[in-house]
């Protein structure tokens, strides 16, 4: 039984998990769905009551009812780079290509339908609460008075995409960033703006969730960073992530909201503030774990490996023996 | 008219650089031009921040 990775060539983040399935002596074909009709093919038949297919790429030449898994890591627009490329041409390749995997019983790290659902940051946020995770007080709204109101109910405020996309014409990054308290709101009836209540954070975590296995890693924040440095990603770094203990109630509270997310795979990040409780910032149901692991040598990619080798249920279940890195 | 949200961005870093590693159909892994396997040497995975939660953002939301 094959693993199936759908990811880009240049995914070297991939190439972690690919070595240790190598190592387990686990089949894999890796491919691009960007390279539908230029060098990856597809085919299935669905006669007298019976479906089968198959994938090619690379010389390689895979069933579909041979799959045991697949993992949908970083992979591009089907048919993209197509000798002849068309938004119609993505959408037959893309429909061709998951419809036929969906036809497959592999399991899905994450399944699509999953992985469509938890890239909404208001719906995390709810299932979240729900969850049992402690929630930053947000607002996300078109009204400028709302915004306003909810700035002077809480007056230290961060503003952030609510998509977690980038701009890109022309590209530009947009961190979480603090919100000057004579901010002018008026501009908030532009567009839907994501306004929450900062955390004075000692550390910031980022909890990787592979099926039932929880790594945790911490990153100290500098005693002397300035307030204004609030998002990880592009803030100066002092110091790198260490293996951190995932508090029990915590951990419950993720496996409630893996197994509602219908997710296997999941990076949650999480603010802790000074009293140690850990705020629930967002879940990225298909996050980068590379640096973690490099930083930790937390065997993330390891478990991934087991995870997609395995033969365990697709949904993760609440409650279980969840591994905690420490 | 720009959103409020856009007030807050800043231009994105432009990576330029080119990553010493090409793709081997055959292994399905990078591959360094002196053989090696590129996601075994973590220096050069690290200079690139090709593993970072910033990596990918361009085509993907979730990092």
């Amino acid at each position: 039984m094959t693993v199936l990775i759908l990811t880009s060539e240049e995914d070297v983040t991939a190439d972690m998990v690919v070595l240790r399935l190598g190592e387990a002596g686990v089949p894999v074909v890796r491919l691009d769905p960007a390279d539908l009709t230029n060098g990856v093919a597809l085919s299935g038949e669905y006669v007298q009551g019976a479906c089968r297919g198959h994938l090619s790429v690379g010389g390689r030449l895979v069933s579909m009812n041979g799959l045991r898994s697949i993992w949908v890591r970083r992979p591009g627009q089907a048919a993209a780079r197509a000798a002849q490329p068309s938004a119609w041409l993505t959408e037959e390749s893309d429909q061709a290509l998951y419809g036929m995997l969906r036809s497959t019983d592999a399991r899905w790290m994450n399944h699509p339908d999953a992985a469509r659902r938890a890239r909404h940051k208001p719906w995390q946020l709810r299932l979240a609460q729900r969850a049992g995770l402690a929630v930053p007080a947000t607002l996300i709204t078109t009204f400028p008075q709302a915004a306003r109101e909810f700035a002077e109910r809480f007056p230290d405020l961060v503003v952030k995409p609510v998509s977690g996309a980038h701009p890109q014409e022309p590209p530009r990054a947009v961190p979480t960033s603090r919100v000057a308290p004579d901010a002018d709101f008026s501009a908030v009836a532009f567009g839907p703006t994501l306004l929450q209540r900062r955390v004075p954070k000692r550390a910031d975590v980022r909890l990787t969730v592979v099926g039932e296995r929880l790594l945790a890693a911490r990153k100290p924040v500098d005693p002397g960073a300035h307030p204004d440095d609030v998002d990880v990603r592009f803030a100066p770094s002092v110091s790198p992530w260490l293996p951190a203990q995932v508090p029990p109630r915590v951990a419950e509270a993720v496996h409630r909201y893996m197994k509602c997310a219908e997710l296997a795979y999941g990076a949650f990040d999480f603010a802790e503030d000074a009293d140690g409780i850990w705020w629930f910032l967002e879940c990225n149901q298909s996050g980068q774990f590379g640096f973690v692991e490099m930083d930790t040598g937390q065997p993330i990619a390891a478990a991934i490996a087991g995870w997609l080798a395995g033969d365990g249920d697709a949904v993760p279940s609440a409650g279980g023996d969840g591994d905690q890195a420490g | 008219m720009q959103p409020f949200t856009l007030n807050y961005a800043r231009p994105a870093v432009q990576l330029d650089v080119t990553t010493p590693y090409a793709y081997d159909s055959g292994l399905q892994l990078n591959v360094l031009p002196d053989g090696r396997i590129a996601a075994t040497d973590h220096a050069t995975l690290r200079a690139l921040g090709t593993t970072t939660s910033t990596a990918g953002s361009k085509t993907h939301f979730d990092d």
